[in-house]
């Protein structure tokens, strides 16, 4: 059967909470298999690291290099609360709260403002 | 491996003390970087706000199955915070490190004042809010949203204020590497009526987007390094971890008038830096 009425308020809570928790555990899990290679490897936090590269991304976890678990762990932390936004949003639709949608969709756009501008001129180190 | 061992270990002091005293670990993890590590501002602040990010999303889930988290007023003043983040995150690259040494003197010192005042309950300092007033006439859309970040105990007011708190916290938050919570408490405590217990489990859910807006700009921008931010951010989450459990067991009151110190003379170290003292 399905259910048709809005979910009862305190259960979008529950599924916001049970993503920030999976999406945080999964990021320091991550993070830490990348400092155990770091140490095994005897890299310093103040030696210089490699930049982020998406492409290679995998590859680096797949060959075992610290900077790529270490770089997937941090893009899990910094996606982790625009998907509990995404996830907000589905349940304020769900719910038929627009105005609430609306706020969720400009934080969304908010965020992606700042990939496009950074991305506009990235990288000002060196 | 011997840094790399160290940064572990002040993580977790940070995360340990951070969750004792109420603090985001971006106040202190920052001067450790910058001080203990001879890491850059910009860099550090990098560092510090993918863990904070990790402390405050781990917290935030716990605060929401609660109840004590209020996620539709978080996510409308976060709305305002991260508009602040970004601003704040393009500004930080526009900036010179010793004039960001400069700013997070001034954090640390009033930090420490903050630390030295008086604290009254949370029942107690609820208690002197006024109470609720009727609502003025409004929008409905308008008044279904304020609806909506009320409580079934208390009613949000002055959103305006909110919005522009909001602003300004994200701002210094994306500047300075830290939550944001020692701007939105207060916001929305003493400007919006919301009660404390409320606005602090609030404040700790927005700092998640808050922190992600302006560390995505820095990560775009080459400002977060990952052997840096590694043994810090996992450092911190065990710290922090570990700081919950014990918080009840100790007794914070001389810890307190210790760390205020502490911050007081990390206030003085920073501004050295920040007058390019050696």
């Amino acid at each position: 059967m399905i259910e048709n009425g809005p979910p009862p308020r305190g259960a979008l809570e529950a599924r916001v909470g049970r993503l920030l928790r999976i999406g945080t555990y999964a990021a320091v899990a991550l993070i830490g298999i990348g400092v155990v290679l770091m140490l095994a490897s005897g890299r310093s936090p103040l030696d210089v690291a490699p930049p982020l590269d998406p492409a290679r991304l995998l590859a680096d976890v797949a060959s075992l290099q610290p900077a790529g678990f270490v770089w997937l762990g941090v893009l899990v932390v910094l996606a982790t609360p625009a998907a509990r936004v995404l996830v907000a949003l589905l349940g304020f639709v769900r719910a038929g709260e627009r105005e609430m949608a609306a706020v969720a969709v400009i934080i969304l756009a908010v965020i992606a403002l700042g990939v496009a501008l950074s991305t506009i001129s990235p990288d000002t180190r060196g | 491996m011997e840094i790399a061992v160290l940064l572990i270990v002040g993580g977790i002091a940070t995360g340990v003390f951070g969750a004792l005293l109420g603090l985001g670990g971006g106040v202190l993890l920052v001067p450790l970087l910058t001080l203990g590590f001879n890491l850059p501002v910009r860099e550090a602040v990098g560092v510090s706000l993918v863990c904070v990010i990790v402390t405050s999303a781990a917290s935030a889930a716990i605060f929401l199955d609660r109840g004590a988290a209020n996620l539709r007023l978080g996510m409308v003043l976060e709305l305002f915070t991260a508009v602040g983040a970004l601003i704040g995150g393009l500004i930080a690259f526009l900036l010179d490190e010793r004039l960001l040494a400069g700013l997070f003197a001034i954090l640390l010192v009033y930090t420490a004042a903050t630390m030295l005042r008086p604290r009254r309950g949370a029942a107690a300092t609820d208690s002197t809010l006024p109470p609720p007033e009727p609502r003025p006439p409004t929008s409905p859309a308008r008044g279904r949203i304020l609806d909506g970040m009320s409580g079934p105990d208390y009613r949000v007011r002055a959103p305006v204020s909110g919005a522009v708190g909001g602003v300004g916290g994200g701002i210094v938050s994306a500047l300075l590497g830290i939550g944001g919570g020692l701007v939105m408490v207060p916001v929305m405590h003493l400007l919006m009526g919301v009660p404390l217990r409320v606005a602090t489990a609030t404040s700790n859910f927005m700092i998640a987007i808050t922190a992600s807006t302006s560390a995505i700009v820095y990560l775009l921008r080459g400002g977060i390094d990952p052997y840096a931010t590694a043994p810090a951010a996992l450092g911190v989450f065990l710290g922090a971890t570990i700081g919950s459990r014990i918080a009840h067991r100790v007794d914070v009151r001389v810890l307190r008038f210790l760390f205020a110190a502490v911050l007081a003379y990390t206030a003085y170290l920073m501004v050295r830096r920040a007058v390019g003292m050696p």
